[in-house]
């Protein structure tokens, strides 16, 4: 639509008109102040310029006055709607806060009254690409490179925008044209090969092989492409996919400049008719010969010997496995166990593993009291024991583990691992806060390792020592920031945010967890956002290769396990506030700070305070430039609680569950969570669909069948159905998952008798007893059979049960605890609550020898 | 274990690796700034998927009159549990390589903590780094800093 003549009010008389411009360049510039002063001239004797407006706007929003600027921007929209200066600036207000939506439709309305605006035409663009309008991208890079065609930048820009519409011919056609006519490369262009190796590429996408190779090796041979290793990546690749006979020799010369990379020699075997996921009694052979070479070529690569562990059988594998693990103990490889843990899926492999091992050590053995014989090297020995009690206790044999441990302990008390390890072995049988004080030595001895630190946080997080944990985190973060958690999130940490969420949830304060889950969600919120300054950057560098990839991955992003993991927890505490409302307000009365919080809190204010008087001080006089982002927002919520009161629970957990769906498609604990959400909402026909989908998944799930009946008893008790088409639609789905005919409490003691040997599962189903009414007698003797030595149990599920009997008043709690002590000897999950607090206690204390006597009195 | 370039995919990995050993640490942006403006130049070791060494190199933007250009080693290193591997040796010479390749970087520099002796061993005694200079309260700590140096010219091709 042609643009409307020049509304009357945005005509100047030249003296403003000259004023204006100037308030252009100031704004270019940056010299905010004289903008401002200019701006306000025009405005004393126009005061409805919407021009004008808009400028001031946009400076004062650059000088931090940003709720104002907006204002005026919006006005100064209202005032000239088809001015294309107005709608740029809104767009770039828009932009500046992340609203990519609303910018864009601004950036097209300003379009509409200046169609060839370079500035207006790139910022499109870039939005466009963002919010993965590839099609209008497409349009919006020929406009740019019909005006400029002799910028560079502008082709390749078009050539990525067909790509990412899925046009890889135009794609392919616009970067041969650009090469014809490009000219002025300088030898050894970086830029120049980056493009060269995007247009390989393009090819090899479309399957023109010949042709990508002709390009790359003409490119190769003239050095225009200059990357070494791209080149003779693409090459064997390339070359295996046409079968020619050059392929070996490309990816012999890969190996030869990384003899580290495994899937060189994934590709190399590939090339030779070896799979090496499918291994053949007739491909072993030649596959192990090969790898034999290659292991003697370079003696020093652990890659190729490793390998041939994966591949070799039978005596050939105990031939390859004991000099690997020889030279290893002897050098004392920490990560020994993690390397050969893979194998393990073999169990002829693991128990020859065993007994490799366990020779070795008996050849190493040595009385206890007296000094190591000179013919056996104290390295290996400890090596070696640490070595079989991560073997025995991966096998879940715990208190053999911790056995050898000690062993090694006594013989080399000063190295850190062996802690560490006895630690982790704790955790495994279920005793926290032994785990958080073993691992809390090895970080004693060495005060300047994170990693440690790091383990140690982590493992008081876990017993729930939160503020104990942050002050040991709080060791190595940054002095200036207001706490050591909020650095932590500050600089992104995943793993922090979700230990130190689980950890609150554990404790129950639900406001303190929720708010951590929702940290997680900001923070990947913040990565979705990190893409969008390099849809330009990249382009003017012509990095287009990882650009795309970076596309690429940012579509799939919240598949990363922190986010899902933090969604589903998160859903689960909204659907909690759903149910029990009074949860929120319970909370906030509970809702204490620890004194390390208010420390930080007290600290943060001041801080605020005194970057408030600076502000004030310097505001009004100064030409900072604060830029059009968003300023970061200040913790108004510090424990949670009003983030745990916002209204509507059950409309943010769908939210955060909504990617999942495709994301996490093969994640049963999310379809399991979507139902909970959904079924609440009474958006039957997909609750029904997620559960379709869990089933699908694992028929067996306890949670499902939880669920399953869950959905039959709300159904059949909704008075009125909704729609026709919705009633048979769920009739016929439900019948899938529970035969109609049959009563509630028959299909609970039938999947009871099914699965009474999964612990989890007798869970459930005593759960779904209880909720149709079964007196407690009935449930109680349900769960008590988990006790039995064929039902199989963790200390986790048997911690839930326990949990469960709490919850329903049995009488018979303290009854199933102390046998739960009795099955799980080293777990202290099941001491009596009154020993809490010494637990808690002992995991921090210092010394080892002060927990083993405190131990010593809980037990008699 | 595998070693090989970076990719996008790998770059949360390493900043976890990152935060888990060292104190100076960065956000997201600035690891998909090194990917994205100096591709080749990144490493990582990966085992089982998850990345427990790293190195995020880039080529020096401000490069002084009559100075040519060099690489720089923002920051490298290896889990705790991964060491003894020489790990973080391969992971150097692979991105020193692509520096001369590819951006035909004379030599490349580093810092490293003047207390760190096991960095100083790997950088000067395995690698042969040499001191240039000592920056004093490099790091946010307060901590001095030795800036050390080798040169790349043995690459040049």
């Amino acid at each position: 639509m042609p643009p409307a003549g020049i509304p009357p009010s945005r005509a100047l008389p030249s003296k403003e008109s000259g004023l204006f411009k100037e308030v252009l360049h100031y704004y270019e510039d940056r010299q905010l102040k004289k903008g401002l002063k200019t701006a306000d001239a025009i405005l004393k004797k126009f005061p409805n310029h919407g021009e004008t407006m808009c400028m001031k706007g946009l400076i004062l929003t650059h000088m931090g006055r940003r709720d104002e600027g907006l204002e005026l921007v919006k006005q100064g929209v209202r005032l000239d709607l088809t001015s294309h200066i107005c709608w740029h600036v809104f767009g770039l207000i828009q932009k500046g806060q992340k609203n990519y939506e609303e910018a864009l439709k601004s950036y097209t309305q300003a379009l509409r009254f200046d169609k060839d605006n370079m500035n207006i035409l790139r910022d499109a663009a870039h939005l466009q690409t963002q919010l993965r309008h590839y099609d209008a991208l497409v349009e919006t890079r020929h406009t740019l490179l019909r005006l400029r065609p002799q910028l560079r930048q502008n082709w390749i820009a078009l050539a990525v925008a067909y790509h990412l519409n899925g046009n890889l011919t135009e794609t392919k056609n616009v970067l041969e044209q650009f090469e014809r006519i490009v000219k002025n490369v300088p030898d050894y262009d970086v830029e120049m090969s980056e493009i060269l190796l995007y247009h390989v590429r393009v090819l090899e996408e479309l399957g023109a092989y010949t042709e990508a190779l002709v390009l790359l090796d003409t490119s190769a041979k003239s050095r225009a492409i200059i990357d070494r290793v791209a080149i003779m990546e693409f090459r064997a690749r390339m070359l295996s996919k046409v079968g020619s006979e050059d392929a070996q020799q490309a990816w012999q010369g890969l190996i030869e400049q990384n003899p580290g990379c495994y899937d060189y020699y994934k590709g190399f075997l590939a090339n030779r008719g070896v799979d090496l996921d499918a291994i053949t009694d007739e491909t072993r052979a030649p596959a192990l010969q090969a790898l034999r070479d290659f292991s003697q070529q370079f003696p020093r690569a652990a890659t190729p010997q490793r390998i041939a562990l994966a591949i070799a059988a039978g005596d050939e594998f105990q031939e390859l496995l004991e000099p690997y693990l020889r030279t290893r103990l002897e050098k004392g490889v920490p990560s020994l166990f993690t390397d050969l843990k893979a194998l393990y899926r073999t169990p002829q492999k693991r128990d020859t593993i065993e007994s490799v091992a366990q020779g070795l050590l008996d050849a190493l053995a040595h009385p206890p009291d007296a000094p190591c014989p000179p013919s056996i090297d104290p390295t290996t020995y400890v090596w070696t024991l640490y070595f079989l009690a991560q073997h025995y206790s991966h096998l879940g044999q715990h208190a053999r583990a911790l056995a050898l441990l000690d062993t090694a302990l006594a013989h080399t008390p000063t190295l850190p691992e062996l802690y560490l390890f006895r630690g982790r072995v704790l955790k495994r049988a279920g005793d926290p806060y032994g785990a958080a004080r073993w691992v809390d030595q090895a970080r004693l001895l060495d005060l300047q390792d994170r990693f440690l630190n790091a383990r140690c946080g982590k493992y008081r997080l876990r017993a729930g020592l939160i503020e104990e944990a942050v002050e040991v985190f709080g060791l190595f973060t940054k002095k200036d920031a207001p706490s050591p958690s909020q650095d932590l999130e500050d600089m992104q940490s995943l793993l922090y945010l979700t230990e130190e969420a689980d950890a609150q949830l554990r404790n129950g304060n639900y406001a303190m967890a929720l708010k951590k889950y929702i940290a997680i969600q900001k923070v990947f919120d913040d990565f979705e956002d990190d893409q969008f300054d390099f849809h330009g950057y990249s382009v003017r560098k012509f990095t287009v290769n990882i650009y795309l990839n970076l596309l690429k991955w940012e579509d799939t992003l919240r598949s990363h396990p922190a986010y899902v993991h933090a969604a589903i927890e998160a859903s689960r505490i909204l659907v909690r506030l759903h149910d029990e409302p009074s949860l929120a307000s319970k909370s906030a009365s509970q809702s204490h700070l620890s004194d390390a919080e208010k420390k930080a809190k007290k600290k943060a204010k001041k801080a605020e305070k005194k970057v408030q008087e600076e502000a004030k001080k310097a505001g009004n006089s100064t030409n900072e430039d604060k830029g059009l982002d968003a300023s970061p927002v200040k913790d108004e919520d510090p424990d949670g609680t009003k983030l745990l009161q916002a209204p509507e629970p059950l409309e943010r957990a769908a939210k955060l569950l909504k990617p999942l769906a495709t994301l996490a498609e093969n994640n049963i604990e999310a379809w399991v969570a979507t139902y909970d959400v959904s079924v609440r909402r009474k958006k039957y026909l997909r609750a029904l669909q997620a559960l379709s989908r869990a089933h699908a998944l694992d028929a067996d799930s306890p949670e499902l069948h939880i669920r399953v009946v869950d959905f039959k008893r709300r159904w059949s008790s909704l008075s009125e159905k909704p729609s026709e088409t919705v009633a048979s639609a769920v009739t016929s789905a439900l019948s899938k998952l529970l035969p109609d005919e049959i009563s509630l409490e028959l299909f609970n003691s039938q999947y009871l008798q099914q699965h009474s040997s999964r612990g989890a599962a007798v869970l459930a189903a005593a759960k779904v007893s209880r909720s149709l009414g079964a007196p407690r007698e009935e449930v109680e003797s349900i769960l008590f059979n988990v006790l039995n030595a064929d039902v199989e149990l963790d200390f986790e599920t048997a911690a839930a049960i326990n949990a469960f009997l709490l919850e329903i008043q049995s009488p018979r709690e303290d009854e199933f605890r102390t046998a739960s002590q009795q099955k799980f000897a080293l777990s202290t999950l099941f001491a009596p609550r009154a020993e809490l607090p010494q637990l808690r206690k002992s995991a921090v204390q210092k010394e080892i020898t002060e927990g083993e006597e405190v131990k010593e009195e809980i037990i008699s | 274990m595998n070693i090989r370039l970076a990719r996008v995919d790998d770059l949360l990995g390493m900043q976890a690796c990152n935060l888990q050993n060292l104190p100076e640490n960065y956000t997201l942006k600035y690891y998909l700034y090194h990917a994205l403006t100096w591709p080749q130049l990144s490493y990582v070791a990966e085992e089982d998927g998850k990345i427990v060494g790293y190195i995020l190199a880039k080529m020096e933007e401000d490069v002084q009159e009559g100075d040519e250009p060099h690489g720089h080693v923002t920051s490298i290193s290896v889990l705790r549990s991964y060491r003894r591997l020489g790990l973080a040796k391969r992971l150097m010479i692979q991105s020193q390589e692509a520096m001369a390749t590819v951006y035909k970087a004379a030599y490349v520099s580093l810092h490293v903590r003047k207390s760190n002796r096991a960095a100083l061993g790997l950088y000067r005694d395995t690698l042969g780094f040499t001191v240039k200079d000592i920056e004093k309260s490099y790091y946010a700590d307060g901590e001095d800093a030795y800036a050390m140096r080798l040169s790349l010219k043995h690459l040049a091709r």
